[in-house]
């Protein structure tokens, strides 16, 4: 379970990026948080998976308090997370399989299990016949593809995925949370930030409104 | 743990691959610099070699006055024998010093051919035990000679020894500056290689850490670079003192005529050449972990 209690933050006065946010996440929701351009989505986001710490408040996953844990143990929260984001952020330079590797490799997973987990998760998005491909060789779609194999690979508890539609036309937009969807099914808390909003009528189980950094509404669990 | 290693050393070799243009340079720089220290080790190695083979043979020479007697010259002999430091006395006549100069200097033969009496005087010569060659007690008794009647001069190589030592010691710390400065020079050259590298990489770091690398995981490739380019370089300056060794006497050695000897070089023996290969290696990683420090905040 994910709880956020009085989360404020300002990256510069007098403007608050989030502004008094409390929210519960339970495990296995799928989770929309919407809003516009601005409204601290993002940074929502970035303080759950701890890039950036809030100005107040407290946050806690699984009853841990994630603000208190050491700059050099985040590791032990990121891999419980797979993170998927707008710009995909993908080693250009690695192929298809390398990319959606890393995860298992950080962790010190053998090469055999590596091999036959990056196949299956790539089998499951459908990319598993470019696995040898360099991501600039594949379209927009694929490379999200890529980028959520990579968030779900070892398994994770949680799964944020900012923008994962941000870049894509509404078909593939469709496809990419039709896999978020299947992900979450298997037993996975997903969050996803968002602006689209036929996309959230279509999928949204659980919504959060934001503007300006505050709660302007809720649907669902939210 | 293996699949560790593998994986830190196949990502490793694919970023010094990557980056293979300004990797190329800092090894050159590295090889530079060794080759610098390298050089001078093994002209001081040679000189300190010298310095002991003259050690291990350290003659003195009486030359006798020409109207001494034989009577004279024989306990000149005696006395000169005496103590304990001398192995072995040795007389040289007129003849036997012209033979021997004739031998030594075949260049020169000409110059006595023409000469009517021989110029060289009858002398003895005493072979210094080795242990005592360096000791005051042999100088004063060399000393103590010098004004002996009967003896005209003394040549006591031990001037040449110590010229030897010194020049051997002014060789090595000649090669320790420089090598010094170019080291320095190398390290922060591997440091802003690696930095460069950091940079170049950002967006991976980055992703590394958010799908929970440990610090020490985003850092061991950084270091293994600097160590793979450090090691790299001081081995081919190894490589490279090897050419230069034996290509030195081919192309220079001859114009160098008698000093030939003394400028030449002897090879780093095992010890020197590890060490130069270990400070290498060490130079890169103190390069690389001091950048990875600084530019990478993890």
């Amino acid at each position: 379970m994910i709880e956020l209690y009085h989360i404020w933050k300002q990256y510069q006065k007098p403007f608050w990026a989030l502004d008094d946010v409390s929210l519960e996440i339970k495990d296995g929701d799928f989770y929309f948080i919407t809003g516009p351009s601005g409204s601290g989505k993002t940074t929502l986001l970035k303080t759950i998976f701890r890039e950036i710490l809030p100005t107040e408040g407290q946050i806690l996953i699984n009853g841990v308090n994630i603000l208190k844990i050491h700059d050099s143990r985040i590791y032990t929260l990121r891999r419980r997370m797979g993170i998927v984001f707008q710009d995909f952020r993908l080693m250009f330079h690695r192929t298809v399989f390398e990319n959606v590797a890393v995860p298992l490799q950080v962790t010190g997973v053998s090469r055999k299990e590596i091999r036959r987990r990056v196949f299956n998760t790539l089998q499951k998005v459908n990319l598993h016949q470019k696995m040898w491909d360099l991501p600039s060789r594949l379209s927009y779609g694929e490379q999200q593809r890529v980028a959520i194999a990579r968030a779900v690979v070892n398994n994770p508890e949680i799964i944020l995925a900012d923008e994962p539609t941000g870049n894509l036309d509404p078909e593939l937009a469709y496809e990419i949370i039709s896999l978020f969807k299947d992900i979450n099914r298997q037993g996975a808390t997903v969050i996803i930030g968002s602006h689209d909003r036929e996309l959230i009528r279509h999928f949204g189980d659980n919504i959060l409104f934001l503007q300006k950094g505050k709660i302007v509404g809720k649907e669902g669990r939210a | 743990m293996i699949e560790k290693v593998k994986f830190f050393l196949t990502v490793t070799g694919n970023n010094l691959w990557q980056f293979r243009t300004r990797n190329i340079f800092s090894v050159t720089i590295v090889c530079l610099s060794f080759l610098t220290v390298g050089i001078f080790m093994s002209l001081a190695n040679n000189l300190r070699a010298t310095a002991r083979d003259l050690a291990s043979n350290m003659t003195v020479a009486f030359y006798l006055d020409r109207s001494a007697s034989a009577a004279d010259t024989e306990a000149l002999r005696q006395e000169v024998g005496k103590p304990a430091f001398v192995e072995s006395v040795k007389m040289v006549t007129p003849e036997e010093a012209l033979e021997k100069f004739r031998r030594g200097f075949p260049e020169l033969a000409d110059i006595v051919t023409g000469l009517k009496a021989n110029p060289f005087p009858a002398s003895i010569e005493l072979r210094v035990n080795s242990k005592a060659s360096a000791s005051g007690e042999v100088v004063a008794f060399v000393d103590s000679m010098k004004t002996r009647p009967g003896v005209t001069d003394v040549l006591f190589n031990q001037d040449w020894v110590e010229k030897m030592q010194g020049f051997s010691r002014l060789a090595g710390a000649i090669g320790a500056f420089m090598g010094g400065i170019l080291i320095l020079t190398s390290f922060f050259i591997i440091s802003n290689v690696v930095k460069l590298n950091v940079f170049a990489r950002k967006n991976e770091i980055e992703i590394l850490r958010l799908v929970g690398a440990t610090n020490l995981f985003i850092r061991i490739p950084f270091w293994l670079e600097g160590i793979v380019l450090g090691f790299l370089g001081s081995l081919l300056s190894l490589g490279l003192l090897l050419v230069v060794i034996n290509l030195f006497p081919i192309y220079l050695g001859a114009s160098l005529g008698a000093l030939q000897e003394l400028l030449s070089f002897r090879f780093p023996n095992l010890t020197q050449a590890v060490g130069l290969l270990l400070g290498g290696a060490a130079t890169g990683f103190v390069g690389s972990a001091t950048s990875v420090s600084k530019f990478l905040k993890v």
